[in-house]
């Protein structure tokens, strides 16, 4: 299938995997890439050197175009910005703030930028600053997450800029997909479905947590510090929202979340753990290659788009 | 001018009926998030035809802040 995305980043197919920390490594993006779309590294706040060992890494697994999501609010973040040029990577995406001192350097190394947005107003001001395309993320992802939904994000934002536009939030299947197309999109990106996959090195427990839950299985923690996070409800989010309910300090509550993410991936703690996935979760029912998750999608939305 | 800006930020965050002032802080006063922050740039340039790099925005703590920053660049209220 051909859209602007395809073209400017030069895949197969418009489906982008989610740069998510600690998920987002090189097994996982090379066979997203593998598969025809553009796999992510999830730099995070990892140091500048592991990013680069990552990068390396994926290159061996793939000779596709792939990317790497710089995560801006990482003190590293310039560093990584600079390992990202050095290594060759054609596609950046970019969260948690704002890209614009990095994009002339991005520009000049032919790096498609792309920011994630929450609103038309910040896609507007990435559009001007230079990016390439935007991904407009809605409130129903996993992880950080904004506050407008994507059926009501995505095409206010296609109509607030003239660059391609990436729907993510909610999106994992051929029906996900095409929906987002309706409402003007040129590619998705998806972060849930590719947790799940068979690449994706997320521990065991992880994954069952994530192939279990249900539509109502997510929840919001950190509404009140300003940071909001979707995750799978455990004993950690109860004990997370009690005490936010009590008015509890900022401090308090990063106890609760200091490396629980880390904690869920690597070492399967499913229960004091921060388990990351979207609203769609529910959906996701099995552990399949990423080439099956990208063919069955296109298929289905082929179909459904009558192409 | 602060009066301009307080229409503006009134209308943009939705805060009418709140006290602003050049002291109010957008954070802690008016509980404007970041993407507040940049609906209100994208207000400010619409209205004073100022161009303002997404880097300010950092920089925008205060009413006051904003004032300063428009002030130095000419804007004529």
């Amino acid at each position: 299938m051909k859209t602007k995305i395809t073209e400017l980043l030069g895949i197969e197919y418009p489906i982008i995997q989610g740069g998510m920390a600690w998920v987002a490594e090189h097994n996982l993006a090379a066979a997203v890439s593998n598969a025809g779309g553009l796999g992510l590294i999830g730099a995070a706040s990892a140091p500048p050197e592991v990013v680069r060992e990552e990068i390396r890494k994926c290159k061996e697994l793939t000779d596709k175009p792939f990317g790497v999501n710089v995560m801006l609010l990482n003190p590293n973040a310039e560093e990584v910005a600079k390992v990202v040029v050095e290594e060759g990577v054609k596609v950046v995406t970019t969260g948690a703030g704002n890209p614009s001192k990095f994009m002339e350097m991005w520009k000049a190394a032919g790096v498609k930028v792309i920011p994630v947005v929450a609103s038309v107003a910040m896609a507007k001001m990435m559009e001007r600053a230079g990016a390439d395309a935007v991904v407009a993320e809605g409130m129903e992802s996993g992880g950080h997450i904004g506050s407008t939904t994507t059926m009501a994000l995505v095409p206010q934002v296609v109509d607030g800029v003239s660059i391609p536009v990436i729907a993510a939030g909610g999106i994992a299947d051929g029906r996900g997909f095409a929906a987002a197309m309706m409402l003007g999109a040129e590619g998705v990106q998806m972060g849930t479905r590719f947790v799940a996959a068979k690449e994706s090195i997320v521990h065991a427990n992880y994954k069952e947590k994530l192939i279990k839950a249900k539509d109502i299985d997510s929840t919001v923690t950190g509404m009140s510090t300003g940071h909001p996070v979707r995750s799978i409800k455990n004993k950690m989010t109860k004990e997370y929202l009690r005490l936010e309910k009590e008015g509890a300090d900022f401090m308090e509550l990063e106890k609760l979340t200091l490396g629980s993410l880390r904690n869920a991936v690597m070492d399967g703690d499913v229960i004091n753990g921060t388990v990351m996935a979207g609203q769609i979760a529910g959906l996701v029912k099995a552990e399949d290659s990423c080439q099956d998750i990208i063919l069955e999608i296109m298929n289905d939305a082929k179909k459904l788009l009558g192409k | 001018m602060l009066e301009k800006l307080v229409a503006i930020i009134e209308e943009k965050l939705n805060v009418e009926g709140m006290e602003i002032t050049e002291a109010t802080s957008f954070q802690d006063d008016l509980d404007a998030d970041s993407l507040d922050l940049f609906e209100l740039t994208m207000a400010l340039e619409e209205e004073f035809g100022v161009e303002i790099p997404s880097e300010e925005l950092s920089s925008f703590t205060t009413v006051g802040s904003v004032l300063t920053y428009l002030e130095e660049k000419g804007v004529q209220a």
